[in-house]
């Protein structure tokens, strides 16, 4: 089972490549990750299917709010903390 | 407002009068009436009247998310006899000011989740607007900052009983929406109100439409599919169901919530859906109709579907913005289409009533029955042409020899079987592509490339494909000084996030034809190498 340290620098890098954000661009826990720039909405739904991939099983998108993906604390919060503990 | 003389608007008024109670629009998840919808639009238009200029075409311009001002403003501009320009906040601001400067409309609505949207919008603009804000009630700073134009708030809009019904002309643009351009530059087809009244008096005796159906509406209002949206469903007194943040998220979710008994999206939509799980069969027994348009179906898709919405119709519509919404159709049919499909696409069908299909060769002459050529488009639904721009109007649309008619040039290359049957699609005849169902015409792209990067060369194709068109652009510069970085950061000023190149390759040679141009299939063939 990936750490944490792990499932955020995963989460944070196919954020970046997806965004095709410039090189040395920061994504810090708390940046917002739907701002113009980053990710749109249907950028989301492969974030979804890329969770379920480092999950290891799917996700129940009728129980997803859109506020699970403000930023990295809260798709980390949102998908994969409640199964560490 | 009798049959000669229907306007986009006149399906809405009359449905006011017969069912004013009933539900016009759903959203966040909330229902409103057609009379507080047509109080709405009739405020706003009658601020406008007295507001504006009418020095300037008539056409608004509407600056708005999925918000009831939004339909409140296109509404508006259609009661106040203008066409509505819709704006999309998702793009660039530097985008939506060419496209606001390009239709030259003298007034703008904005609601409350584009005011900082709209600041940046107006930084370079030097024609006076008029702005209404019907969702702001402090405009104070708005007005100091820009003192050039005038902003209308809440408090100040005319009472809706202020409105009058104009006469409109049926010839006039009903609504003007931008599609890419290849020069670099968006072009604006202009519907009138004859071409958007056919096609939707063909849509609701094709479809039945009632006053008891309940219509998603997932098209950006960008999209002149939303147009089939709105004017299908309230040309019946049907109810409009606009999905939430959520039910953008997995817009299945809409069916359910909304109780969605018509489904109307691109294709790439429904691939989604199936990723995440949501088209099982059986899944969505309410629904009795679901309409695809924008791009190529892909056969397992419309099979999906079909099982997933058992009681519905399935249709797959075709037709680009130049011809109005869509202009041919094919139904579905479990036993009969798997055979009539060819290249694991869905046919495009036959043309709508009143609508004329030409399959020609290069001299625009008809080509044998069987054999491949472009698709012409001709009848009652062909627009008025590109708003401010003879040149490409000429250029696309025009009369094929033997046909006194106008037709539009689509650029689409299909064929109709040799025994009869329908319309396939085949593909593009140029450098079009779809992504994500939306138009994008890759010289856009690459005029945009060549001055942010500052080479001669440069080249966009659409990578990796799909059934569809493409799920992204990679793009090829020649060498240069710029820096990528800033290349980028440049095209993300100009050009809305589907345009945008995954990835930029530099290449100090370009593979070249026989003819000496670029060799897009050589460059291709590196991805697919590279793979």
């Amino acid at each position: 089972m990936s750490s944490e340290a792990d499932i955020r620098a995963k989460l944070r890098r196919w954020i970046l490549v997806r965004a095709q954000a410039e090189s040395g661009r920061e994504l810090h826990d708390d940046t917002p990750i739907l701002e113009p720039g980053l990710l749109s909405s249907l950028d989301v739904v492969e974030l979804i299917l890329f969770i379920e991939s480092l999950r290891g099983e799917e996700v129940d998108v009728d129980l997803i709010e859109p506020e699970a993906f403000t930023d990295l604390n809260t798709l980390y919060d949102t998908f994969f903390r409640a199964r560490a503990a | 407002m009798g049959a000669p003389g229907r306007t986009l608007r006149s399906g809405f008024l009359r449905a006011c009068e017969r069912f004013a109670e009933r539900p016009a629009l759903w959203i966040d998840g909330a229902e409103v009436s057609y009379a507080e919808l047509l109080r709405r639009g009739a405020a706003i238009a009658a601020t406008l009247a007295r507001r504006a200029s009418g020095n300037d075409p008539p056409l608004t311009a509407v600056l708005a998310q999925r918000s009831v001002t939004a339909y409140a403003g296109i509404l508006a501009a259609l009661l106040r006899g203008h066409g509505f320009v819709p704006l999309n906040p998702a793009f660039p601001a530097a985008r939506a000011r060419q496209m606001l400067e390009r239709a030259a409309a003298g007034a703008l609505v904005v609601d409350a989740g584009c005011v900082a949207y709209l600041e940046q919008m107006l930084d370079g603009i030097e024609r006076r607007l008029v702005v209404l804000l019907p969702d702001s009630h402090a405009v104070g700073t708005l007005a100091e900052r820009w003192s050039r134009h005038e902003f209308v708030a809440a408090g100040e809009l005319e009472p809706a009983q202020a409105w009058t019904p104009g006469p409109v002309d049926p010839n006039e643009v009903a609504y003007l929406l931008f599609t890419s351009g290849s020069t670099g530059q968006p072009k604006g087809v202009a519907v009138a109100h004859r071409n958007a009244v056919h096609f939707v008096d063909t849509a609701v005796a094709r479809y039945g439409i009632t006053e008891t159906d309940r219509v998603s509406q997932i098209f950006d209002l960008t999209f002149d599919l939303s147009v089939f949206d709105m004017f299908v469903a309230w040309e019946r007194g049907a109810c409009v169901c606009c999905p939430s943040a959520k039910e953008k998220l997995v817009p299945s979710s809409l069916i359910g919530n909304a109780r969605l008994s018509v489904w109307f999206s691109v294709p790439s939509t429904g691939v989604l859906l199936r990723r995440l799980g949501k088209l099982q069969p059986g899944a969505y027994p309410g629904l009795r109709l679901v309409l695809f348009c924008g791009e190529a179906l892909p056969v397992e898709l419309a099979q999906a579907w079909a099982a997933a919405a058992p009681n519905a119709v399935l249709e797959n519509l075709y037709g680009p913005t130049e011809v109005t919404i869509a202009c041919t159709v094919y139904r579905w049919d479990s036993a009969r289409s798997p055979a009539e499909c060819r290249g694991g696409l869905v046919p495009i069908g036959d043309p709508l009533p009143g609508m004329v299909v030409l399959v020609v060769d290069d001299s625009l002459r008809e080509v044998a029955a069987g054999d491949a050529g472009e698709l012409l488009m001709g009848g009652p639904q062909v627009t008025l042409g590109y708003w401010r721009d003879p040149e490409r109007t000429a250029a696309a649309f025009s009369t094929p020899p033997g046909h006194p008619e106008i037709f539009y040039r689509t650029g689409d290359r299909v064929c109709r079987p040799a025994g009869g049957g329908p319309l396939l699609y085949l593909g593009r005849l140029d450098n079009q592509v779809k992504i994500q169902g939306y138009r994008v015409e890759l010289e856009e792209v690459e005029a945009v490339l060549r001055e942010a990067a500052q080479v001669e060369t440069a080249v966009a194709v659409g990578w990796p494909l799909n059934a569809s068109g493409a799920d992204g652009i990679v793009a090829f510069l020649g060498s240069g000084t710029v820096d990528l970085e800033v290349v980028r950061q440049s095209l993300r000023q100009r050009l809305p996030a589907y345009m945008l190149p995954r990835t930029i390759h530099r290449l100090r040679e370009f593979p070249l034809t026989a003819h000496g141009k670029v060799d897009r299939g050589a460059l291709r063939r590196t991805l697919e190498e590279g793979a």
